[in-house]
């Protein structure tokens, strides 16, 4: 019961179409966006909420109920304004990418969807420094469409006025936060903001600001298109909807696909990968939601329903969806080792926990890596990692104590095992 | 003059009481650079032990017993040091007796007798003058 | 008034507040680094978590979070003791042991808190940090690798300061906090981020591995750098004061203090007079106190003898001489030493009136004639506060670098007869608006206008009229009658045999030819060069006196020290001088002294603003004669003698304000 062709909302993930205008129009997109907008302010978040589109960033946070804590009207003059996260960092994760270079006007008419639904003024496409080609084919794609008269003054003829800007970051993970999105918006050092207050009230330049991800903005036009019914169709209870898979490593056909939520692992990985690389003895573990979820040993994972509630009863998370798959040829400890490298090289530096507490997890990794400690070190690099979890500002700390959580949780003995075959290597020299 | 020196002082050489003890017991064994002169006994005490002792050539200040006789006068080696000890190679320096509480005394860097500038202490004010 | 309970105390808190504050009130301890009340609030610490219920399962950081009705909060729990020791442990990694060579030891927050907060040991086995030094100019000495990245002096910089000269580079664990370029900071409030650094990374450099602060004995006293009249401790060690800190008092200087008022004293001990000495033929030479009190009595002042005070001096100084004066039969007492002739009949007219407090209230300001940042620094904060809350600025004077946005009106006084319209405008719409006139203004003829001016747009329940002085001394000897019709050049002309000058360096000495000059002061400066009889006197740490700041508040200052050599206490050489001349001044005693003068001067003899009384109905067509104002201040670093004589101040005033390259010695 896999995904049917017609019921996919990227329909040019892979760019065998071309992304322009013109293409876009015979693929759907902009397809009488003016009527969609007719609907209203309040029907268009009554029609997501009832979708059960959660987050596709990482969080899962239901993307309706994200919208209607937006102002219903501005009271002081403030405008209000929607933000896109397109600063897709973290490792393992591609979708955001494959959604700007080969289906851009989605993203941009979801934009002016989600914005108009929120009453935002503008939005920002905040898009990762190192896409360079996908910002250049999205600036275009903004510029066909307001030289069409989609987007700016009087949008696609429904008497509402949105601009969309694109803004290149500068190659930040945490600039992938929220909040530090903002900061960088707004020109200053990318560091994640306190909460409260949160952006719905006061975000970007002080005004009421909803933060979305590619993703979650570029579905809305299809759901509002083909009914709320149609999305919540596909997937467990409150797990709805299409999703982009991103599967790499130790499989056949590594590959982005899109697939319905909840489908079990072993699908996923059969249908569109083509088996695990040496068969699937041969698994070792999943990460399933990129870099900052715990990874999952091969028997927990396997036929595990993908989605937000099926991997949080395993004791990770859906996260992007970018599923890192790892055979037994895996040096599993420093594949998290370098995990912990990646998270002491991008945590911002702001709060003590994190910034203090990821460099020391990295080292105590890399000294588990050649076995190079002690037992008991194992034990403290949990609890270091419990020292750091939660007591953060932003969930980079969380992101990068849960990979080594995971580690010890799954791979204690093959910690140990490192440890005692490096010590006795070194009691042999010393006789 | 010397004579009577010898007979009521005691800080140059040895009393006449040593000297006539040394006469009558000890065997000169050597003398060094600066004139001391080295005594061992001519027989051993009742523990069957040497004794040994040196006669200054003036001051009476165990500092000028030179390194080399300081081992022989403890009984380090009992050869006298110019047939035990190698001899003095080029580089080695001239042996200098403990010159505390002379003149000759060393002094560390920025001593104030050695035109050393004191630190500034807790209170100390710099005064205004006309002229300055 | 939400109502928490803090560890089972239930107790009612202001709207606003925060959690952190409730715990405050409810008197629990929290632990903190980077919050500070007076700057804005980073929560990066994450020191203070508490567990607070309703919220999630995990500790909270009290200080951003807002203390909102029937919340839990708990500060003794097991998360919240686990929490602290965990942030303090990771503190710590990172942070060298060198407490023994720190000049924080002993008053360092991290080393407080790690003893009530940390853990006994550390699990930490790599290898520590270490980050390269930083140059932040001749006060700041930095020591990068103890930073522990609270931000306060990042924010202070940009709140208070408000310039950006202190920023942060670089991320996660590289993060390092320096000046823009590692150029010295070179604002005038610089070294307040040192007494806010809660690590060793931000120490004092003239006062590096000078003392240790349980040694030091601490005296309240009063700056007098300028009139603003700063609350100061001076710490003091033997007969030498070693530094001098802000202690806090929010009327005044809040918890700031000037980088002058914080390092001239070094100059404390430098170019002091400490003898006595009299002219004889053109030369100044050693003598004895008899010797010169009879040169004195030998010059027959009678009547014709003037007092004239300097900047620096306490009221009871200048009531002695006062009485000196008066038993003489002269009345002939001048304390503004440039020459500068404003009525002074009205006090009230020559105060700040709106108060320091008060002005960051106001909604128009009108500067007239005042480098506020020079003159008075701890009030261009205030200024900045009000901008900040929406306040428009406008200057009367040459342009000078504000902190906030100002708008320049010319620098002749005459614009204030005929402001352009849409100005007049904003102070007519103003509910609050305020005009200060500072010392430039004054010598420039402003007075009269700007009066009128702020008459014009009096409003209820609220006084605008502001006079900035420049002088610690200004204000107490307009109360104590150190004013003459005229100025200065009344007492010139008045020629007196015998001039008193009080510490007064700034006087031109031109005028005074034919006068035998005595000057009572503690430093070789220009009125020493100046003088012919010279009576070593005692600075304002070696003597106890009464300070009014420009607000027309009294502040008491303690004696922390005592004077060196021969010098006395100023009050001290008065009497002497007055049995010299066979006159009869009425005190013996220091406590006589002030009650005589407090009898007099009764304002004198409380602490706090004093009634000055009403303002005086500006003069009819004050319309101003116009003239072009110059500031006062030419160089921020040196304006006073005991300045003049520091070398910090020296340095500062070579470096930063006139922009020399220092090379380091030794390094």
């Amino acid at each position: 019961m896999s995904l049917a062709d017609k019921d996919r909302i990227f329909t040019n993930l892979y760019g065998f179409q071309d992304w322009g205008l013109k293409a876009a129009q015979a693929r759907g997109d902009w397809d009488d966006t003016k009527s969609l907008i007719a609907r209203g302010q309040d029907s268009i978040i009554e029609e997501i909420k009832a979708s059960g589109l959660r987050g596709r960033g990482g969080a899962g946070f239901p993307t309706g109920l994200k919208w209607s804590f937006m102002p219903k009207e501005s009271k002081d003059g403030r405008p209000s304004f929607l933000v896109i996260n397109a600063d897709e960092s973290e490792p393992g994760s591609c979708k955001d990418r494959e959604i700007i270079r080969h289906d851009p006007h989605k993203l941009i008419e979801g934009a002016l969807c989600a914005g108009f639904a929120m009453r935002a003024r503008a939005a920002y496409i905040y898009i990762r420094g190192e896409f360079i080609r996908e910002a250049e084919t999205l600036q275009a794609a903004i510029d066909e469409a307001y030289d069409a008269g989609l987007i700016g003054k009087n949008a696609s003829g429904s008497g509402y006025d949105f601009d969309v800007f694109m803004h290149r970051g500068a190659g930040a993970y945490i600039c992938g936060e929220e909040t530090a999105m903002i900061e960088s918006l707004e020109g200053k050092k990318g560091q994640p903001r306190l909460k409260p207050p949160f952006p719905a009230g006061a975000g970007l330049y002080g005004c009421p600001t909803t933060v979305n991800n590619v993703e979650s903005i570029a579905v809305v036009p299809t759901i509002l298109r083909r009914g709320a019914s149609w999305f919540s169709g596909f997937g467990r209870e409150n797990n709805a909807g299409t999703k982009l898979f991103q599967i790499s490593g130790h499989v056949e056909k590594p590959c982005v696909v899109e697939e319905a939520m909840s489908i079990p692992f072993r699908e996923l990985i059969e249908k569109h990968c083509g088996g695990i690389r040496g068969g699937w003895d041969n698994l070792l573990a999943v990460i399933p939601g990129g870099s900052s979820v715990p990874l999952v040993p091969a028997e927990q994972i396997m036929d595990a329903p993908m989605d937000f509630d099926g991997l949080k009863e395993l004791g990770s998370g859906l996260g992007t969806a970018g599923v890192i798959v790892m055979d037994k040829s895996t040096d599993v400890v420093r594949a998290i080792s370098r995990i912990s490298y990646f998270y002491k090289h991008e945590s911002c530096g702001q709060c003590t926990p994190c910034r203090e507490g990821t460099g020391w997890m990295w080292r105590v990794m890399e000294r588990l890596r050649t076995g190079d400690a002690a037992i008991e070190e194992i034990d403290m690099l949990h609890q270091v990692t419990k020292q750091v979890e939660g007591h953060t500002i932003c969930a980079l700390g969380d992101a990068a104590a849960w990979p080594i959580q995971g580690l010890i949780r799954h791979f204690r003995p093959e910690l140990e095992r490192r440890i005692e075959e490096h010590n006795a290597k070194f009691a042999e020299a010393a006789e | 003059m010397k004579f009577l020196a010898k007979i009521f002082t005691w800080w140059d050489g040895a009393t006449i009481g040593t000297l006539l003890h040394s006469w009558r017991h000890g065997e000169h064994v050597g003398t060094d650079a600066q004139g001391n002169r080295y005594y061992r006994s001519r027989r051993k005490s009742a523990d069957g032990r040497e004794r040994r002792w040196v006669i200054y050539e003036g001051a009476n200040d165990a500092s000028r017993v030179p390194s080399e006789w300081h081992g022989w006068l403890h009984g380090a080696f009992d050869d006298v040091p110019e047939s035990h000890l190698p001899p003095a190679r080029i580089w080695e320096a001239d042996f200098t007796p403990n010159a505390t509480g002379t003149q000759g005394a060393y002094l560390p860097q920025g001593a104030l007798q050695r035109g050393g500038r004191r630190a500034a202490a807790t209170g100390d004010y710099e005064a205004w003058s006309p002229d300055s | 008034m939400p109502k928490v309970t803090v560890d089972g105390q239930e107790i009612e808190v202001p709207d606003g507040a925060t959690v952190l504050q409730a715990c405050e009130l409810a008197g629990k301890e929290i632990p903190r680094f980077c919050y500070h009340e007076r700057l804005s609030i980073a929560g990066n610490c994450r020191m203070c978590l508490v567990e607070v219920k309703p919220g999630p399962p995990k500790p909270q950081a009290s200080c951003a979070l807002p203390a909102t009705e029937g919340q839990e909060i708990r500060t003794d729990s097991q998360m919240v003791k686990t929490a602290r020791e965990g942030v303090m442990e990771f503190l710590l990694i990172n942070h060298p042991l060198d407490c023994p060579i720190c000049d924080q030891g002993g008053e360092c927050d991290l080393q407080d808190q790690a003893v009530a907060y940390g853990r006994g040991g550390s699990r930490y086995h790599e290898n520590k940090r270490a980050v390269t030094e930083k140059y932040m100019g001749p006060l700041i000495k930095t020591i990068m690798t103890r930073c522990i990245h609270c931000t306060r002096c990042v924010r202070f910089s940009e709140e208070v300061a408000g310039v950006d000269e202190i920023g942060a580079l670089y991320r996660g664990e590289d993060m390092q906090i320096t000046t823009y370029l590692e150029q010295a900071a070179q604002h005038e409030l610089s070294a307040n981020v040192i007494d806010l650094c809660p690590v060793g990374a931000l120490t004092s450099r003239p006062y590096a591995f000078e003392a240790r602060p349980w040694e030091l004995k601490k005296t309240l006293s009063i700056d007098v750098s300028d009139a603003v009249g700063a609350n100061i401790r001076l710490d003091s060690r033997g007969r030498e004061v070693m530094r001098a800190l802000p202690r806090i008092n929010d009327d005044v200087n809040e918890e700031w203090l000037s980088d002058k008022g914080r390092y001239m004293v070094d100059g404390l001990t430098r170019r002091r007079l400490d003898k006595v000495w009299i002219r004889k033929r053109g030369k100044l030479q050693q003598a004895t106190w008899e010797e010169a009190f009879k040169a004195i009595a030998r010059a027959k002042p009678g009547k014709s003898i003037a007092a004239i005070a300097g900047d620096l001096v306490d009221c009871e100084t200048m009531f002695a001489a006062r009485k000196l004066l008066g038993a003489m039969g002269s009345g002939l007492l001048e304390g503004r030493q440039t020459g500068m002739d404003y009525p002074a009949d009205n006090l009230a007219a020559m105060a700040f009136n709106s108060t320091f407090a008060g002005i960051e209230t106001a909604d128009a300001i009108l500067i007239v004639g005042s480098q506020v940042r020079h003159e008075a620094a701890l009030v261009n904060v205030r200024l900045r506060k009000a901008a900040r809350r929406g306040a428009k600025v406008f200057v009367v004077g040459p342009q000078w670098e504000t902190t906030y946005p100002a708008e320049f009106l010319g620098e002749d006084v005459s614009v204030l007869g005929n402001l352009p319209a849409e100005v007049a405008e904003v102070f007519d719409k103003a509910e609050r608006p305020a005009v200060i006139v500072g010392a430039g203004g004054l010598a420039a003829g402003a007075f009269e206008p700007a009066l009128a001016l702020a008459q014009g747009w009096s409003r209820e329940g609220w006084n605008g009229f502001n006079v900035l002085h420049t002088a610690a001394a200004r204000m107490g000897g307009l109360m104590l009658g150190y004013a003459q019709k005229g100025g200065m050049a009344e007492v010139a002309k008045a020629e007196p045999k015998v001039v008193l000058a009080l510490g007064a360096d700034e006087v031109d000495w031109s005028a005074f030819d034919k006068s035998l000059k005595v000057y009572i002061g503690h430093h070789g400066d220009k009125g020493a060069h100046a003088a012919d009889i010279i009576l070593p006197g005692a600075t304002y740490a070696e003597k106890d006196g009464t300070y009014v700041n420009t607000e027309g508040r009294v502040q008491f200052a303690e004696k922390a020290v005592f004077a060196p050599g021969d010098a006395r206490e100023d009050w001290t050489i008065l009497r002497a001088l007055a049995d010299a001349l066979g006159v009869e001044v009425g005190f013996d005693s220091f406590a006589e002294l002030q009650s005589a003068m407090i009898a007099e001067v009764p304002a004198l003899g409380v602490e706090g603003l004093a009634d000055l009384g009403p303002l005086p109905k500006a003069a009819k067509g004050g319309k101003g004669k116009g003239g072009t104002i110059s500031y006062p201040v030419a160089d921020f670093y040196l304006t006073n003698p005991i300045a003049r004589a520091s070398a910090v101040m020296q340095r500062c005033s070579a470096e930063l304000a006139r922009g020399e390259e220092i090379l380091e010695a030794a390094e």
